[in-house]
């Protein structure tokens, strides 16, 4: 379930590069950062009432209410009021008891024991079981539904890849002891990971699909099938009453919801364009609505709201580009004579840039600069003594002069005096990303570093990936961004045979630092800790990848509703408030 | 004059064959896929991969584009990348809800837009005819987005009259009369400004015609027979004035179907303007191949039509 949130990252990092405006940071003064709240305040709650919620989206939502067949951001979006994960979480998405099912882990049995709570049903009255949960790994793997979630994590789980394959037509690795009836799964692993006690670990799929009402439909169907499309079946505390396609969708309560019945009659959720944000939450048009950062300090005056906010799991990082990917072996393969592999080098270029100061001037302080590439959510796991790099001209001059980088006129040349230009790859967004841009591209020629955008200008999403992804020459170093999955372990974004390590560094301390993380002895939890720890000291000396920024998730709150909580432990999963605890005020 | 149709019809298809093939061209050489988006450290790159093989996404361009002739020769356009459902029954859909903004808007213009260039070559140079020009200029110089986003500020927000996106309110059933009504308020604020803001060529035409023919010998032979002036004006020198104006009727007609970008993206309307600008930004390469043949043959059909009407009303214009 926290996985359906991530698979839209591309677009919302984008809108994380986009309404990464400015930011200040807390070591700078007087900063002006707004403070939030996490939650509504808390008030005594009545029954009933409607709820308008704005959808901010650029185009209609695809409106396919599955969890293993969606892919779409805005999908998640609409249905957050029925789809509820199989399992709570803490704080810092540790799973806990008291979900629709409870999950264990056995290390050295190399199984996970799925109990579902046996009040939860579906919205028809028909009660979740063990097939349900089956019969989500199949849709995931059976390639005839064209499902793009399934993995090489995921095929962790025995027999899943056979499954997948055609070469069985049962998962081996999915026992149900009660029997499709039962109450309890037993999934069998081939490897055990440590993430695995963590939300979103990839490793665990965390959703189940009335298989009672889709059976009949073939897996080739099911994507376009009205079952999934218009009358969608949810266990969570409401239920699909209508589906406008791509505009709206009501929601009733699900009389069945194991917590007991929802206190609103109806929630209706419409898309609207980001146009009309700051209008829409300044006229109380609807009872919730996400704010657009950049249209801030318009709606922040607005009357009948309260604007509550939480800092989502995802940076804006500077990369530098150190080698290539090499498709045939599928892994990354350094360049020791890159331009770009030069330590001082990208230090120097990391203290240009000014961030706190840039953010605090262009994003009202919602935008805010990250010292490390773990963000502090994740509770233990941060190091609070990494400080990353704060703007310091001097130190990078002394940086560059050290490393040979000798002024030659206005600009600096490499240490074997040919000319240095450096190809800066950045996404175009909202109007504050050019000045933003431009601004680094001054501060780093006051050192004397000639820094270019690739292509002359600032890129559209695709044309930005596509250069990046494929380590197109024009590339020296890029600001790109990402939103991460509850489980911390970086092994996808920077491991040596991630396609994601954009930069395509590759270090036997990186390596070892990332195999250390998801080691069998990571078990154990100060280890863990301490291999976290150690791997974000490393990644801040080297330089690698700069973590730059991350900014608040701000929301409009009709402030007559209560009960409304981003919080982890009260999310249904996917970064969405449990909208059973919501209300309105007596 | 039908030989002549057919002929035209016939010349049709290789013109389609040749924007078929640039616009087939044209969309895959924009960087990035329909999966460019999915990208992240939870989709698995293979898997992608796979599905890039199993679309055919891999193949040589001129193999991807007999392919999807061969099905669209099979009245198959396809399954949408994006919205996963055929493209035919996505156009459907949108066509629906463009078809009767757009009928709404034309109407409206023309009531609007009539009467002003009627009262404007009446009254040639009188206060009248300053007031109608200058609305004019204003219609004709004001940006449409700046327009409609004035328009929604102003009514949808400000004064709360009408609503601010969608076709229709999600409270409503289909089949219900209250669904009906929902439709048409959902209609009238977007329509009405667009109405608005399209009249400044009728009004300029119908005024241009009215002054040219007011002087024409016909009309002094008419005036000179005792035919009173509202006859005058409203047979003899309006029928004549309608001329050009009915020379781009065809293309009104089958514009119905195409929709407008900007008045459907500021009110989020579901319509067919939407649709294009969607597939262009999602890589939707099956819609937006669709959708950009279905725009060429509503073209080509207009300015058929447009001809054949010409003929029609206009006895001395016969198709050669």
């Amino acid at each position: 379930m926290k996985k359906v949130k991530l698979i839209g990252t591309l677009t919302l990092l984008s809108g994380v590069a986009l309404t990464l405006a400015a930011c200040g940071n807390s070591n700078s003064n007087n900063t002006s950062h707004p403070n939030f709240k996490e939650s509504t305040p808390k008030k005594t709650i009545k029954d009933g009432g409607n709820v308008s919620v704005a959808v901010v989206a650029d185009t209609p939502f695809t409106g396919i209410f599955n969890d293993e067949l969606s892919t779409n951001n805005t999908d998640s979006e609409v249905m957050q009021y029925g789809d509820e994960s199989l399992f709570a979480t803490n704080n810092t998405y540790k799973y806990v008891k008291g979900g629709a099912a409870d999950i264990k882990i056995n290390k050295d049995a190399k199984t996970a024991t799925i109990t579902i709570n046996p009040k939860v049903k579906w919205s028809d009255g028909q009660p979740l079981v063990a097939k349900d949960y089956e019969y989500a790994y199949e849709i995931i793997a059976n390639k005839a539904t064209h499902s793009q979630r399934y993995t090489s994590s995921l095929a962790n789980l025995e027999g899943l890849e056979e499954y997948h394959d055609g070469k069985s037509n049962t998962i081996s690795g999915i026992e149900m002891p009660d029997g499709e009836n039962g109450r309890t799964v037993v999934l069998h692993f081939k490897e055990m990971k440590p993430g695995m006690t963590q939300s979103g670990n990839g490793y665990i799929w965390e959703a189940a699909a009335p298989y009672h009402y889709l059976k009949d439909v073939p897996f080739d169907k099911l994507i376009s099938s009205n079952k999934i499309r218009k009358n969608p079946l949810f266990y969570g505390p409401y239920k699909v009453s209508k589906v406008v396609r791509g505009q709206s969708v009501s929601w009733v309560p699900n009389e069945h919801y194991y917590k007991g019945k929802p206190h609103l009659k109806k929630i209706t959720a419409s898309v609207i364009t980001p146009a009309s944000v700051a209008q829409s939450i300044k006229s109380n048009k609807f009872d919730v609505t996400q704010v657009s950062n950049s249209q801030w300090p318009n709606i922040k005056g607005a009357k009948g709201v309260n604007f509550i906010a939480n800092i989502p799991l995802a940076y804006s990082y500077l990369g530098f580009k150190v080698g290539k990917w090499d498709a045939a072996k599928g892994e990354n393969v350094m360049n020791k004579d890159a331009k770009m592999n030069n330590r001082s080098l990208r230090q120097a270029i990391a203290y240009g840039m000014n961030v706190d100061q840039v953010y605090k001037r262009y994003s009202s302080g919602l935008s805010f600069r990250i010292p490390t590439l773990i963000p502090k959510q994740f509770g233990d796991y941060f190091d609070k003594n990494v400080k990353g790099y704060t703007y310091n001209i001097k130190k990078g001059n002394e940086l560059l002069d050290k490393a040979g980088y000798k002024k030659k006129g206005t600009y600096r040349v490499q240490p074997n005096g040919k000319p240095l230009t450096i190809r800066l790859a950045a996404m175009s967004g909202s109007k504050v990303q050019e000045p933003i841009i431009q601004n680094y591209i001054q501060q780093w020629k006051k050192m004397g570093l000639n820094v270019k955008l690739t292509g002359g200008r600032l890129m559209e999403m695709n044309s930005f990936y596509d250069k990046v992804q494929n380590d197109s020459k024009d590339v020296d170093m890029f600001i790109g961004a990402w939103s991460l999955s509850s489980e911390p372990s970086p092994q996808d974004l920077y491991g040596a045979k991630a396609p994601f390590n954009y930069s395509r560094f590759v270090t036997k301390e990186n390596t070892d630092l990332l195999n250390d993380i998801d080691s069998q002895k990571a078990f154990n939890n100060s280890y863990r800790v301490k291999k976290f720890h150690q791997w974000q000291a490393y990644m801040d000396k080297e330089a690698y990848v700069v973590p730059v920024a991350n900014s608040y998730n701000i929301y409009a709150i009709n402030n007559k509703l209560t009960g409304y909580s981003l919080e982890p432990s009260k999310s249904m999963g996917g970064g969405f408030p449990n909208w059973y605890y919501v209300g309105y005020a007596k | 004059m039908w030989k002549t149709v057919l002929r035209r019809i016939l010349i049709m298809i290789p013109q389609l064959l040749i924007l078929s093939l640039l616009v087939f061209i044209l969309a895959k050489m924009m960087p990035g896929d329909p999966f460019t988006g999915m990208i992240n450290p939870n989709s698995d790159p293979k898997e992608i991969a796979r599905l890039r093989q199993e679309y055919g996404l891999n193949d040589p361009v001129w193999v991807q584009y007999t392919r999807w002739l061969g099905n669209m020769f099979h009245g198959d356009l396809g399954q949408s990348y994006i919205q996963k459902v055929p493209v035919t029954s996505l156009i459907w859909d949108r066509a629906v809800n463009t078809f009767w903004l757009s009928l709404m808007t034309v109407v409206l213009t023309y009531v609007i837009a009539i009467p002003l260039g009627v009262t404007a070559g009446r009254h040639q140079d009188e206060w009248q005819d300053h007031g109608v020009q200058i609305f004019n200029y204003i219609t004709f110089a004001v940006p449409p987005f700046v327009f409609y986003i004035l328009g929604i500020w102003l009514f949808g927000f400000t004064l709360g009259w009408f609503p601010i996106s969608g076709s229709v309110s999600a409270d409503v059933n289909p089949g219900t009369l209250a669904y009906f009504w929902s439709r048409i308020y959902h209609l009238i604020l977007p329509s009405i400004l667009c109405a608005l803001i399209s009249t400044t060529t009728i009004v300029q035409y119908l005024r241009t015609g009215i002054v040219d023919n007011k002087v024409e010998d016909y009309v002094r032979t008419a005036r000179s027979k005792g035919v009173p002036e509202n006859v005058v004006f409203n047979k003899h020198i309006l029928r004549n004035s309608l001329l050009p104006i009915a020379a781009f009727f065809g293309n009104t007609i089958t514009g119905l179907l195409s929709g407008s970008m900007v008045i459907e993206s500021v009110f989020s309307y579901p319509g067919m303007g939407k649709l294009f600008l969607d597939s262009i930004g999602q890589r939707d390469y099956t819609t937006l191949t669709a959708l950009i043949l279905l725009f060429g043959v509503l073209t080509l059909v207009g300015n058929l039509l447009s001809d054949i009407i010409m003929s029609i009303i206009d006895p001395r214009i016969r198709i050669k």
